[in-house]
């Protein structure tokens, strides 16, 4: 049949083909049972080229050991930044490298690292028509500097990071849910709030049901 | 005896509540007035909010894509193009020249469809009742065109990753023809109703205005930001899905009021006719679905994608862990970031310009909320 | 003084009002007579799901691949079938589509491989209960059966 069937759900029955009811493919990357596996690989990695460009030049010899590497995966070029040097990197590209449009910022959790929260940044600049990302590691409970007083963007962009994930902004004017109700507990895009999670108390108690589902 | 306090005029507080018929969706303003001038806004948002991005790391890839186009329903492709670009990316593949033409074309019938809904929704607003018929009349006829396409008018799930599932129906590239030789007549229809009309511009002109300085800052994009002089646009800047094939403007005004945004938006309409025609004429023969497996299991790493959707930029960053499931899928909403320019527009306006602002961000509470 | 005397006649607004004065014409009447005239849906439209039959022999065409339960983003298909040990294939006892979860993406139709799966034009599939909306296979194969209107 031709290549037009591409709807997830691998085409060999998997060996739990009794239960269709249960959520589909689960990642691959947890071992199967090592009765008969191989011994675990390491998990990949991003294969990311070194980037070398003028303006990667002119972060590196500003920034120096604060920046952890300068690279590049599939042409997009991003720094990775020491956690208290995300703010000035973010400035000098404002300031002095015209990328005076904050796009996006976000997080994703990788809850078996030790800094657990990857912290993105997008920066776009109109002038030089490139856009960069730069992404710093933090730990759960450490609270970084706000973006607000370099780009006024960030304010609800940051409150939605807290609101998803937990992580407190010093010094932002607002910080406080946006998404979900004030008195809602957990963060839901944290990877260990379950998918049908839900804060039962504050549905009992404003929607006066059991259970939202 | 009247009392002190009855007689004080102190600041009131209005609630602009999660029902009501021009706030295009489920948003809640709370409203700062004195008397009729409005000194803040506050705008809370959530009410519809269903948790997108949680479900994306639940689902596969291929699974993942009706989801998308639930978050800005009114113009539902674009959501599904910006998704597809972003997998494709990090799969590394690209959709064939004949799939690339067909999406151009459905977008750009999507844009059409959605300014139309705008302008009928915005004029409502306003107070101007009969363009909101003629324009569900002529989104009708695009919502056709999808219905015979992919079968469904509004969710419509019209790509696939890696081009489309679907090859054209016959009489495709008829009926584009026909709707692009009835539109434009339209759209004068509606310039006349509209444009010189001295109740639309009196209530448009110098309303909310966000000059380029303040779109940039607050990261506002789209017809917004094009009304405030900057001429970008992502077809442009950064062109995707052989954009840069059909030849098209942009265009840009200069005041970066209400009336402008209008403007900007009833050109973007005729220049999308433009783009669809010469897409029709010049449409290639060939495969309809790039080189993807069966199975989508992109290598490790991430990327970040642009569109440009109505209503402005829209992102899609999505991180793979080698999985068949997308490791964390974020979508950046246009209306979300737009959205939160409306304290500065409004700040020392009437009450009634507060609606004519909010129709004119042209936002779509299933996106920002997501 | 053009300008003025356009000001004071309200030309602008004349123009808008003959805009809509022309559209009250009788043949832009646009009204789809719904329920009496059912409107013509597209061939691709995902409605209703059903279970096709072999018009041969009357048998249902399904394989019991349970392909189109994995395609599912909502996981509402539930596919039992039964092996039969003379022809050494499975065979299709039940098949449970949950229509009140369903929105109709179409991935289930795009993934069946025999064909025995598709939406069809029907989009009266209204019920009384919750439970109704749960389509055994019966359902399934006979397709909901909306009560003709009769004005």
């Amino acid at each position: 049949m031709a290549d037009e069937q591409t709807p997830g759900g691998s085409p060999t029955p998997p060996p739990e083909g009794g239960k269709p009811t249960a959520p589909p493919a689960k990642p691959a990357a947890p071992a199967k049972p090592a009765a008969h596996a191989a011994p675990p690989k390491p998990p990949a990695t991003m294969v990311s080229t070194p980037w070398d460009s003028e303006l990667a030049r002119e972060l590196k010899q500003r920034f120096g050991d604060r920046i952890g590497e300068l690279s590049t995966y599939l042409g997009q070029n991003f720094i990775v930044a020491k956690p208290e040097a995300a703010i000035s990197v973010l400035e000098y590209l404002k300031l002095e490298a015209d990328f005076d449009y904050l796009v996006d910022i976000t997080a994703v959790d990788w809850p078996k690292r030790a800094e657990r929260f990857d912290l993105v940044y997008i920066v776009y600049s109109f002038a030089r028509n490139e856009r960069v990302r730069v992404k710093t590691y933090i730990a759960d409970g450490y609270q970084p500097e706000t973006a607000v007083n370099v780009h006024l963007t960030a304010n609800w962009l940051e409150r939605e990071v807290f609101d998803m994930f937990g992580i407190e902004f010093a010094g932002h004017p607002n910080m406080t849910r946006i998404l979900l109700p004030e008195e809602w507990q957990g963060h839901p895009l944290r990877k260990d709030y379950g998918i049908l999670q839900q804060d039962q108390i504050w549905v009992q108690e404003n929607l006066g049901i059991e259970s939202g589902q | 005896m009247p009392d002190q306090t009855f007689l004080d005029s102190t600041e009131l507080v209005i609630n602009m509540g999660p029902q009501h018929p021009s706030t295009h969706g489920v948003l809640r303003v709370i409203l700062k007035l004195d008397g009729e001038k409005v000194l803040g806004t506050e705008c809370i948002i959530g009410y519809l909010h269903r948790g997108v991005e949680k479900i994306a790391e639940n689902r596969t890839y291929a699974q993942f894509n009706p989801y998308v186009d639930r978050m800005d329903y009114v113009a539902a492709v674009s959501n599904g193009l910006g998704y597809c670009l972003a997998v494709e990316k990090i799969l590394n593949v690209e959709a064939p020249p004949r799939a690339q033409a067909v999406r151009v074309i459905l977008t750009e019938l999507n844009r059409i469809a959605s300014h139309l809904l705008w302008l009928g929704t915005h004029a409502l607003d306003i107070g101007a009742i009969t363009p909101v018929f003629y324009c569900l009349r002529e989104r009708e006829e695009a919502l056709k065109i999808f219905e015979k396409y992919c079968g469904a008018r509004l969710t419509t799930h019209a790509f696939r990753i890696g081009g489309l599932l679907y090859e054209t129906y016959d009489g495709f590239e008829q009926d584009i023809k026909e709707f692009c030789d009835m539109f434009l007549p339209r759209v004068d229809e509606y310039e006349e109703l509209l444009t010189t009309n001295r109740i639309w511009v009196g209530r448009l002109k110098d309303v909310g205005i966000l000059s380029a300085d303040e779109c940039k800052e607050y990261g506002v994009t789209g017809p917004v930001l094009r009304a405030a002089g900057v001429k970008w646009d992502v077809r442009k800047a950064q062109p995707y899905s052989g954009y840069d094939k059909y030849e098209f403007d942009i265009p840009t005004r200069q005041n970066g009021d209400t009336y402008d945004r209008y403007v900007v938006r009833m050109q973007e309409m005729r220049q999308s006719v433009r783009i669809m025609r010469q897409a029709v004429a010049a449409m290639p023969e060939g495969p309809i679905m790039g080189k993807v497996g069966k199975v989508i299991k992109p290598p490790v790493g991430e990327a970040y994608v642009s569109i440009e959707a109505p209503k402005g930029e829209l992102g899609y960053y999505v991180v793979s862990d080698g999985s068949t499931q997308p490791y964390r899928c974020r979508v950046r909403p246009p209306s979300f970031v737009n959205l939160q320019a409306l304290d500065r527009m409004i700040r020392g306006g009437l009450v009634a310009d507060v609606v004519a602002v909010i129709g004119t961000l042209d936002i779509v509470l299933g996106e920002v909320d997501r | 003084m053009v300008r003025l005397l356009k000001k004071i006649f309200l030309v602008d607004l004349f123009q808008g009002l003959w805009v809509t004065f022309r559209n009250q014409n009788p043949k832009y009447i646009y009204t789809e007579q719904y329920p009496a005239e059912r409107p013509k849906v597209a061939e691709r439209y995902r409605g209703a799901p059903r279970l096709n039959i072999n018009p041969d022999n009357g048998e249902t065409l399904c394989i019991s691949c349970n392909l189109c339960a994995l395609a599912c983003p909502e996981a509402l298909i539930v596919v039992t079938s039964m092996r039969n040990e003379e022809t050494k294939r499975k065979e299709l006892t039940t098949f449970t589509y949950d229509t009140s979860r369903c929105m109709f993406c179409g991935l289930c139709e795009d993934a069946c491989p025999v064909d025995a799966l598709e939406l069809t034009q029907d989009f009266e599939m209204a019920t009384y209960t919750r439970d109704g909306q749960i389509w055994d296979r019966q359902m399934l194969e006979e397709g909901p059966k909306p009560t003709q209107y009769k004005c």
